[in-house]
């Protein structure tokens, strides 16, 4: 299995995320730095883009983003 | 790594195993869905189905949007596509769903300006880039994907950007469910709710499978444990006699989901009075379209699509396999006519369709099943 795969809480990676159709494709990203709405964020593989945060914030750098096509859909450890 | 290896060790899923087969009835078959296609290529990729006794049983829910996409829509979109004018954008996935002439690779083959895109920011940001030119996103997902679609639409009005339109597919989980479990050649114990879907709406619109139907839920993620635990969790509720929702992925899931999503899909979007569904037909407010506020970047309004509805092959079963009445290899073109190469169905183009997943993952599994049948 190649590193990039190996990510939480799924499979996907920026640059493996399956099907991005499917609704299954929950991509795990750490905030690297907030430009207004959008941040820079990079997976577990080292891949970085720009994501955006508007349905998140407020999200500070370091946190951990659930992203699917491109959006921040929610937070991992979301109850931690 | 943290999360891998603790939701990966082999030593815990024989423990969890060994737990779901303690409390497995021998004089009964348990059928448990999972909704979520992309369960169905862990439960593949990773042989959880192995793991479980023979009485319990996984049947493929209809979680993967490309495979429940009628052929009546994709064929819209081509004709969308095929304008002069038009920039076409879509998910990679979506470029290979056969139409009932070709597929959008093929139409981009003959000179369509059809570009594959990883988000509806990126069409946007395409739209910004031609203004002498109309951008159309195709937009297709379950609430996962909705919320992108709405963000950018949002973005698209704020910025007043009028070359920007989204052909709308996107579609809802909980009516389809409703409709399986109406559906009568379909017995089923219990269910594995998607997780990711689930970010956006949490758990609270699945309470109508244990308060309607006496069929207990739990949200589960995608590693191979969260599968297993999310199978004990339900043997425990079965053995236990009892009913409810639960979330096994709460590193992730908020009971309540997220509520600046939800707002923000309130907005953009409202419900379709029916939408077809391959292999399901015509379900209720099943569908997703933007809302009046947004009517100036419906595509649909803008290209004026006749809505034509467009039969499968004859020879296709992907409604059957969709409904969990036959398995993938029982279809009669599974893996002759229909491959990931060349997919005659929509199951077997996108790498969670049931087809492709036991495709790449599940036909040895089967063929020992098959041999020990006999």
């Amino acid at each position: 299995m190649r590193e990039a795969e190996s990510m939480l809480p799924g499979y996907c990676t920026l640059d493996h995320d399956g099907c991005v159709t499917c609704s299954d494709a929950g991509i795990p990203v750490r905030v690297v730095s907030v430009d207004g709405y959008d941040a820079l964020c990079e997976d577990a593989a080292g891949n970085r883009a720009e994501i955006a945060v508007e349905l998140v914030e407020p999200v500070g750098v370091g946190e951990v983003l659930l992203t699917h096509g491109g959006v921040a859909i929610g937070r991992v450890e979301a109850e931690a | 790594m943290k999360y891998v290896d603790e939701f990966r060790n082999g030593e815990i899923a024989r423990a969890v195993a060994a737990g779901i087969a303690s409390l497995t009835d021998p004089d009964r078959h348990y059928k448990i869905m999972e909704v979520c296609g992309g369960h169905t290529h862990t439960i593949y990729r990773h042989g959880i189905k192995d793991l479980l006794p023979d009485q319990v049983e996984l049947v493929h829910g209809p979680g993967c949007p490309v495979c429940v996409l009628p052929m009546g829509r994709v064929d819209e979109g081509i004709e969308i596509a095929e304008r002069p004018q038009v920039i076409f954008t879509c998910f990679g996935d979506m470029m290979r769903v056969p139409g009932s002439r070709g597929n959008l690779l093929e139409v981009k083959a003959e000179g369509a300006d059809i570009r594959m895109v990883y988000s509806p920011l990126d069409a946007l940001r395409i739209a910004r880039e031609n203004p002498d030119r109309e951008v159309v996103f195709y937009a297709i997902g379950f609430e996962t994907t909705a919320p992108s679609t709405a963000l950018t639409l949002q973005r698209a009005k704020k910025e007043g950007i009028e070359n920007f339109s989204v052909f709308c597919n996107h579609v809802t989980i909980v009516p389809p469910v409703r409709a399986l479990l109406d559906s009568p050649d379909l017995r089923l114990d219990a269910f594995i709710g998607p997780g990711h879907v689930s970010t956006v709406i949490g758990c609270r619109p699945y309470e109508f499978m244990p308060e309607d139907y006496g069929k207990p839920c739990v949200v589960a993620g995608f590693e191979p444990l969260d599968l297993l635990q999310s199978i004990l969790m339900l043997m425990r509720q079965l053995d236990e006699e009892r009913c409810e929702v639960e979330n096994q992925y709460g590193r992730v899931v908020l009971w309540e989901g997220n509520l600046q999503a939800l707002k923000s899909l309130a907005e953009v979007f409202e419900l379709r009075p029916y939408f077809e569904w391959r292999g399901l037909g015509f379900i209720a407010q099943s569908a997703l379209k933007l809302s009046a506020a947004y009517a100036d970047f419906d595509a649909e309004l803008r290209y004026s699509t006749p809505g034509v509805r467009v039969a499968d092959p004859k020879a296709c079963q992907c409604g059957e396999v969709l409904k969990g009445v036959l398995k993938p290899p029982e279809c009669k073109v599974f893996g002759t006519a229909c491959t990931p190469e060349r997919p005659l169905g929509a199951l077997m183009v996108s790498s969670e369709g049931a087809c492709a997943a036991y495709y790449n993952f599940g036909r040895k599994s089967f063929e020992k099943v098959e041999i020990g049948s006999r």
